[in-house]
């Protein structure tokens, strides 16, 4: 698998995006309008699918520490950070003189306070203007874990949520909309933007329409959709292949000839038809967990449909039951997919049907990588997906490979495709940039006074 | 616009500058040569060597086929290079590489890479068994900068500092031993040519008592009674006049010196944006006011100044102390400077330009009667520019650029000279 054209520009724009140019300086004003398909009900961080807001978060949030463009620790709330030997205890500086929105300072005892809550099994303790954490077992990719989103430092003031982000909230209609409102004293400095409008909950043809209307300048689309939108003269933005397609096993294989049918099943499946095809090439067909871009070895799990092995390994197992492949029929792009690979499996010998999640064997999934850090992200990655926690042994690249070769081994999982998520960004919309995992700075965006 | 081939071509004003040129020219190419020697020893090497040792480990000595597959960004020099420097590693320890008939293992060497490194990967396969896979990894370099090459009146641009932080001006007062002054948002940082690399002599830090605007500027004004005045918004901080070193910062809504000449023109800074209110001090003859802008130039006329402003509104003013006349939109970025160049009317102005390709470029006009006329092809940068400041004689500029590859600050200095 090369990089393909397509690819390496996709990647080069995603850097020459983030750069604030001087051929035009950032405006200060204005108000942005979005819509996104999501519609949370609440604004928590720490809520347990805080990853389908997680675009969201970082408007009126902060995290101890964040990630730069090429995935490198940058201070936040925090200035610095160490672990003493071990890695199992760190010790958190706290910048000084920021406010939550609703100007309280922001103390070591509310930091802490906040983290404790999102991580009930940490001990946080607070003094001066640190924070020391302490955890049962080493813990060297912490840093990278205070960036999570659900990490961000929250105030909770009855059922109230406050944040230290560059916006803050001036009305909040859960699941339907969001409008947001610079703050001036904001540490980071005030944004560019005087306010932003969010339409929760809109289908991608809503928000199509509206943005086809010009009342909405950045909207999602599907990642299938991408060059038809392009092709139409909208200017569209994309992220790296941060989306992971997957086949999940609801179970460990329950015996050898279990294990050779799911082998069977990956080698029967055509990746690159899924992406070709099925997806417009919004993705990259995957034989791993993280992609290529995040390690650099994901090369090395194989992709290629083998139907001859496939077949091979069909007819070594005495009796294959039939499978009940379980996706949601409410997304038209995991439909075409499942019912690709209900024809890929007939094609070696193997029965598998579509079924509602409820009955199924193994279920088809769409999970986005929460973190740039590999690691983390593997972690999080099979939390989400109920799977075993990775065993890693240490923080360097060999111990990686190795956990994620072990998980695959399990056979619980079987990756397809990763996909990129996709924006359409008027072009009134200037310093955009959609970091590599699809995050959107919208506290650098501004708004161009003159039609382009 | 006019095309470049439409416009004046400037001829050389004096031999002398000529033979310094060359001689310049000369000097530098042999520091280069000079600097260039250590570099010959290859970067991967010890990638190489450290791949070898992990493949040796697997399959200890023996006969072997390599196949180098690329999937990073690396040239294909390089990937011959480390192709060829492995094996040389690996034959050192015992590894020969021999025809895929012959070999005991298999390998495929897959170069790729991650946000931050390149990811050296090795599959080996021995007979029957699973393959073992081995990797190294290492820091991804910052991409070299390429120069076109210029005609006409010729902008040349010499690197003279990077750093991971924000660059907002750079000035090189005339000292012995020559000094560096690098102003970033939260620190202003003195350093001294030592051997030829500059060394870090003093790092002052900035107070001030509210957040940095967003697009943070600040201006750096070399001093006759003391060393500098570093200009940022709201605030003043002024160095100390005797040694050691310090700075003295303030809330000030003082106005910063549109020009190198403090006796010129300043203009008041609004402390919460990235512009100039348009308030001028002490004004332009009769005029103190204008729109409000982002930059602004002085082009020196017989009997008057003409300023030049580049405006929030994407305009371009010109005024004269009796006029204040707005060009419209040039196609002129919010940055312009003008310089002193001794070329066709002695002034020009540098402009980044309105809706340049992913990288930004700086164009320099001659600007005869209010009419711009381009003189010099557009010089590419590597990334946006930030910041753009006339240098302390006007004979050169400052331009910042944040190079989209590597993400860091690079300060350049701007300098024109006649064409041929």
């Amino acid at each position: 698998m090369r990089l393909t054209g397509f690819r390496l520009l996709v990647a080069s724009s995603l850097l020459l995006a983030t750069l604030a140019r001087a051929e035009t300086r950032p405006h200060y004003g204005a108000t942005l309008r979005m819509a996104m398909r999501a519609a949370p009900t609440s604004l928590d961080p720490a809520q347990p699918d805080w990853m389908a807001s997680r675009n969201l978060f970082p408007l009126v949030f902060d995290t101890l520490i964040t990630f730069d463009q090429r995935g490198r620790l940058q201070p936040a709330l925090a200035t610095s950070w160490g672990a003493e030997a071990g890695n199992q205890r760190w010790q958190i500086s706290l910048r000084q003189g920021v406010t939550f929105q609703d100007g309280t300072a922001v103390t070591s005892d509310a930091v802490a306070a906040s983290l404790r809550a999102a991580n009930p099994s940490w001990k946080v303790v607070a003094s001066n203007n640190v924070v020391a954490i302490e955890r049962d077992s080493p813990a060297p990719d912490l840093p990278a874990e205070l960036a999570l989103p659900r990490n961000s430092i929250v105030k909770r003031d009855g059922g109230k949520i406050i944040g230290t982000g560059p916006f803050a909230i001036s009305q909040w209609d859960p699941g339907r909309k969001l409008v947001l409102t610079a703050r001036e004293d904001y540490w980071g400095g005030r944004p560019f933007l005087d306010a932003i409008e969010i339409e929760l909950g809109r289908s991608l043809r809503e928000q199509l329409i509206a943005f086809d209307l010009g009342k909405a300048q950045i909207i999602e689309v599907a990642p299938e959709l991408a060059h038809s939108a392009a092709a139409q003269g909208r200017r569209i933005e994309s992220s790296f292949p941060i989306e992971l397609i997957a086949l999940v096993f609801s179970h460990d294989p329950q015996s050898p000839d279990d294990a050779r049918q799911r082998d069977a099943l990956s080698l029967s499946i055509d990746r690159k038809l899924l992406n070709t095809v099925l997806v417009q090439e919004a993705g990259e067909p995957t034989g791993g967990l993280l992609p290529n871009w995040m390690t650099g070895y994901g090369v090395v799990f194989p992709t290629a449909m083998n139907l001859t092995l496939a077949q091979q390994e069909r007819a070594e197992i005495a009796r294959a039951p039939q499978w009940n492949l379980g996706f949601d029929a409410n997304d038209p792009p995991e439909r075409v997919i499942a019912e690709r690979i209900v024809l890929n499996a007939r094609e070696s010998g193997l029965r598998v049907q579509l079924a509602n999640g409820a009955t199924a064997d193994l279920r088809l999934v769409r999970i986005s990588l929460a973190s740039l850090e590999p690691h983390v992200a593997l972690r999080e990655l099979t939390s989400a997906l109920g799977l075993p926690q990775p065993k890693l042994s240490g923080d360097s690249i060999d111990d990686l490979y190795a956990a994620e070769s072990a998980l695959l081994q399990s056979k619980r999982v079987i990756p397809l495709l990763h996909l990129r998520s996709v924006v359409a960004v008027s072009e009134l919309v200037k310093g955009w940039s959609e970091r590599p995992d699809g995050a959107w700075p919208l506290a650098d965006v501004w708004l161009s006074a003159e039609k382009p | 616009m006019l095309r470049i081939t439409d416009n004046p071509v400037y001829n050389a004003r004096i031999l002398s500058m000529f033979l310094f040129s060359r001689a310049a020219c000369l000097i530098a190419l042999l520091t280069i040569l000079f600097l260039a020697s250590p570099a010959m020893a290859s970067p991967w090497q010890a990638s190489e060597i450290q791949l070898a040792r992990k493949i040796s480990a697997v399959t200890g000595p023996g006969a072997i086929t390599l196949d180098v597959v690329n999937l990073s960004s690396l040239r294909k020099a390089d990937v011959e290079e480390i192709r060829l420097g492995l094996l040389n590693e690996l034959d050192s320890l015992g590894l020969h590489s021999v025809s895929s008939d012959q070999a005991a293992a298999t390998m495929r060497i897959i170069l790729s890479e991650t946000l931050q490194d390149y990811v050296w990967v090795a599959e080996i396969r021995q007979g029957n068994s699973e393959p073992s896979v081995i990797m190294v990894t290492m820091s991804r370099p910052d991409k070299a900068i390429l120069e076109r090459p210029a005609s006409a009146l010729a902008l040349h641009k010499a690197l003279i500092w990077t750093d991971d932080n924000r660059i907002l001006d750079v000035a090189l007062p005339v000292s012995n031993p020559a000094q560096m002054i690098v102003l970033e948002p939260e620190s202003i940082l003195l350093y001294v040519l030592q051997s030829g690399h500059w060394q870090q002599e003093s790092s002052l830090t900035i107070a001030h008592p509210r957040p940095w605007p967003r697009d943070l500027r600040g201006r750096l004004v070399l001093r006759k009674d003391h060393l500098f005045d570093a200009y940022l918004p709201g605030v003043l901080c002024r160095s100390t006049a005797t040694a050691p070193l310090g700075i003295n910062c303030r809330e000030s809504d003082d106005p910063w010196p549109l020009s190198p000449d403090r006796s010129t023109l300043s203009a008041f800074f609004a402390p919460t944006r990235n512009f100039f209110t348009g308030a001028l001090s002490p004004g332009i003859q009769k005029q103190t006011t204008t729109a409000r802008f982002y930059s602004a130039a002085p082009l020196p006329r017989d009997k008057y100044t003409l300023w030049v402003f580049a405006t929030v509104d994407g305009q371009v003013h010109w005024l004269d102390g009796m006029t204040d006349q707005a060009a419209g939109n040039l196609g002129w970025g919010s940055d312009i400077v003008s310089v002193r160049s001794g070329c066709g009317s002695g002034w020009q102005i540098l402009a980044t330009e309105k809706g340049a390709g992913p990288h930004d470029t700086l164009t320099a006009f001659d600007v005869a009667d209010r009419e711009p006329v381009v003189v010099s092809p557009p010089m590419e940068f590597s990334g946006g520019i930030s910041a753009l400041w006339a240098d302390a004689d006007s004979a050169t500029a400052i331009v910042v650029v944040q190079n989209s590859e590597t993400g860091k600050y690079e300060a350049y200095r701007i300098s024109p000279t006649c064409g041929q």
